[in-house]
Order: C-alpha cells, then structure tokens, then sequence
C-alpha cells in the first residue's frame, strides 16, 4: 500500500506533480536547513563579538538620549493637564501604590502573629488533652 | 488504465486543498491566540503586592505523599507557568502525581511603583514571607526550595541568609552564580562596562521593559529564535503534538513582563560585573550572603546545551557552600527546554523526582 503511494502514476498528471512537489520540498528543507545553520554559526559569532556589544550599546545610548528630552516634555504636559483637571498625576497613584504594599506588609505581619497564636492554643490544646486522658482512664474504671 | 486514474485526481486535489486550508487555519490560530495554560488546580494562599503564593491541589492521599513541601521560584522576568505549560508537558503536575505537596511563588509584574525593589526586598520581604505562611498551611517547620534561573539567585541568597529557617532541600536550575568568566555567553559581554549603561535604561524607563530583556535573550541565538522556531512549526502543521506544544511555548515566551529596575542595576552591576555573590562580598540589607552559611541538601542542574547561564556560571557553587550531601546533575537540553521541552520528563524531571523524594520524608 505504502509502495503504491510512493510511486507515482505516470499517467495521473496530479500524482506525477505531487511526487515531483514532494522530491522538491525535500531537498530544499535540506538546503534550507543546511543554510540556516551555518547563519546561525556565523550570527552566534556575530553577536558574541565585542564589535556587536559596542554596536548595541550605542545604538541603545543614542536612542534614549534622543528620546529622553521627549519624553520629559511628554511627562510635563501630562502632569500640568492632569493638575489642571484636578485628576491624580503619576507619581501620586504610585505614591498610593506603595503606600498600599506598605499596609499590605502590615497585615502580613499580623497574619504571622496570628498563626502563631493559633499554633500555640493547638499545641496547648493537645498538652491538656494528654494531660487529661490518664485521668479520664481513672474515671471510667 | 487511464480511466481508473482519473476519477482520482479531483479527489486527490480536493485532499490536498483541503489539508492547505487546514495547515492555514492551525498557523492562524497558534499565531493569533493563547494557548490554554497552566492548569494544574492550585489555590491563592498568600499575596504580597504584585506576589502569588500558589498552592497545588494535592491528587495523592496525605499518607502517601512526602513530608517535606516543596516550593517552586521562577525567574522574575518571565512567568511562572513555564513550570505548569499544559497538561502532559507541565512539571507541577508531574510533581503532584509524585506525592509532594508542592506551592509555587509567582512574582507577578512589576508596575512603576516597584521600580525600587531590590533583591534585598525579594529575598527578605517577598520569600521570607511566602515561606512562613507555606509552613503555616502546610504544618511542616522543613521545606524543600527549587530555584530556577534569576530565582535560583534569589534561593541561593535566602538560603546563605537564613540557613536555620527550615531549608531542607535547595534545588538550584540553571543557576547563573558565578561571573567569574567574561567571555562565557553573550550576557557577559553585552552588560560589559565598557559600552553598557544599565543606569541609563532605567533613568529612562523605570523598569527593564520586558521587550528588551526578550530582546536580549533570543539575540543571543537569532537565526532559531527568529526563523528556526516558526520552520518547526511550519514543517510539523499537519502534527497536532508538535503544533500544540509550540503554541503553549509561544504563548509563555511572548508573555513578556519587565524586571524591576533596581532589582536589574545589582544584577548587572553587582554580579555580573563585580561578581559579589560567588565572592561573598553581597550586602542584603547590611548582611553579607556568605555561601559557606549554606547546609542544606544541595541538588545543582545544569544544562549542556544552555547558552543564557553557561554552565561555567554554575558549576562552582559546589565548592563554595558547606552542604555535605550535594550532587552535580548535567542534563541534555538548553535554558528552558531542560525543564520544559520534549525531552524534560525522560532526561530532567525523573532524577529531580528520585533525588528529591530520598530527602524528603
């Protein structure tokens, strides 16, 4: 079965396109593939070179340095327009944000504290209830 | 002869161009959507600001499951479910079906207001915390820590810090400790001094962006992250496995969240260029992390093939803490596909199981 479907038809014109599509496919996955690793040898080199950290870092350097005086006009027309529209300005909302981890922090220490208690009324609790039992067993009999 | 092969054309063009619609369909749908992911049931037991303290709904009856709990630390620039991808591929439920009661720290994403934090505040706000309320729902004084990446860092400094908080077993993947080799991987060279300006990224941003930090990391192998990826998936479309396990994969890793931005100058700065850490010249909030403080069960795994920790930067823990029962466990795979990949449930997640499970009882 699988060998009739290997070999193509030679008077089926869509079986003889198939195979030849096939036979086409594989051996430009092989080229491609064989292409693609020695770029990616050469890319790997590439971005391991001291020449591409320079080139990077500078390009990074350029690109906030140009964008930064932007940015900085951005920030102060939001927080004059947000002031004059008696909204919150970003730093205010991060100001409450912190302010809310701080409570946050509060209320972990007293769940700690609160487990702690809970841990020793149970581990009171078991020591009675040892202490108890001989006496029950008195009792009883 | 002719005859029998000719009602077979339309039929066999009609399949082929049925197989290209759907080949179209499932490249559209794994481009265009997320993937069903982490699905391990688990419950919220903690939370600290942006933190998530997960724990896993255990399937194993409590007296057959380990004594010992184990929590799980991601990085902090990626999401957590890396550890729990999807059904069959997720390490959390592997763990599970083994009989450990297993919590997950999920670090969650940083906003403008955490642009402050600092390792410090991690290891001693968020850890320290998330481990004493995991001792309270789990009623056990010893757990067991695993630390994978950025949070195999932050483990390692909890555990030189407060080695008689109940560390039993510290499992450290992939760990970048030791940045003693400059040349090793392409990490080292970029943040060089020389041309690097970290300070200046996060004046500009607050927080390492996380389009930059994705950037970095698949810069460092271009031509798989940008074209040998989607060949796979273009090569397999017409294998539901394959195409289900990339879509998951794609769907973690185009996840991108940022790291806070003092948390990556001490990256930066105090290990990968002045390597404090493995030195034991680290100050955590006025305490120096001495590595030698460290005593637990020590399990390092390292992987061959990783080029974002090379194993250089991890190996030499070994010799710097004071466990006596330590082992060194090479595994075939990179960064993320020794914990995550095809191969994690043959050649990772096994011998993390049969060394752990020895230790926690």
């Amino acid at each position: 079965m699988s060998e009739q479907q290997e070999t193509p038809n030679p008077l089926d014109p869509f079986d003889t396109w198939t195979a030849m599509r096939d036979a086409g496919l594989k051996s430009w996955t092989a080229m491609r593939d064989a292409n693609l690793e020695a770029l990616s040898k050469m890319l790997i080199d590439l971005v391991n070179s001291e020449a591409y950290s320079q080139a990077t870092s500078q390009w990074l350097d350029t690109y906030l340095t140009l964008s930064q005086p932007f940015q900085r006009v951005i920030e102060t027309t939001m927080t004059q327009a947000l002031t004059r529209l008696n909204m919150p300005v970003r730093t205010e909302v991060i100001s409450l944000a912190e302010r809310l981890t701080n409570v946050e922090m509060r209320l972990d220490d007293l769940d700690a504290k609160l487990d702690d208690i809970q841990r020793a009324i149970k581990a009171l609790a078991a020591s009675n209830r040892a202490a108890d039992t001989p006496a029950e067993a008195k009792e009883i009999h | 002869m002719l005859s029998s092969s000719l009602p077979a054309i339309p039929a066999a063009l009609e399949s082929e161009l049925r197989q290209i619609e759907e080949n179209t369909r499932t490249l559209l749908r794994v481009s265009t959507s997320h993937a069903r992911v982490a699905q391990t049931p688990k419950q919220v037991i903690w939370t600290l600001n942006k933190a998530r303290l997960y724990h896993y709904i255990p399937v194993v009856p409590a007296e057959q499951r380990h004594k010992v709990p184990l929590l799980l630390v991601f990085a902090l620039m990626n999401r957590p479910y890396i550890l729990d991808l999807r059904p069959g591929n997720s390490f959390v439920e592997y763990m599970v079906k083994q009989g450990y009661d297993v919590y997950l720290l999920d670090w969650g994403a940083p906003g403008p207001e955490d642009k402050g934090l600092k390792f410090d505040d991690y290891v001693l706000d968020y850890l320290t915390r998330a481990i004493r309320k995991l001792k309270a729902v789990s009623g056990s004084d010893e757990l067991s820590v695993l630390g994978w990446c950025i949070g195999a860092i932050l483990t390692t400094i909890y555990a030189a810090l407060r080695p008689d908080d109940g560390l039993k077993n510290l499992l450290l993947l992939t760990a970048p400790l030791d940045f003693t080799d400059k040349t090793a991987g392409g990490f080292v060279r970029w943040v060089n001094d020389q041309y690097f300006d970290p300070d200046k990224i996060i004046e500009a941003f607050g927080n390492m962006p996380g389009e930059l930090i994705d950037y970095g990391a698949k810069a460092l192998k271009p031509v798989e992250n940008y074209i040998g990826s989607y060949l796979t998936l273009w090569d397999n479309l017409d294998n539901p496995r394959i195409v289900e396990s990339w879509h998951a994969m794609n769907t973690w890793v185009t996840d991108l969240i940022p790291m806070a931005g003092a948390t990556y100058k001490q990256l930066i700065g105090e290990l990968y260029r002045e390597n404090r850490l493995i030195e034991g010249r680290m100050i955590i909030r006025g305490e120096r992390v001495d590595l030698r403080r460290i005593r637990a069960n020590l399990l390092n795994v390292i992987a061959l093939a990783d080029h974002i920790s090379p194993p250089c930067q991890s190996e030499s823990i070994m010799t710097n803490v004071s466990s006596t029962d330590q082992l060194l466990l090479k595994v075939k795979g990179g960064h993320i596909g020794m914990m995550a990949g095809s191969g994690a449930l043959k050649y990772t997640w096994p011998h993390i199981d049969s060394w752990l499970a020895a230790r926690s009882d």
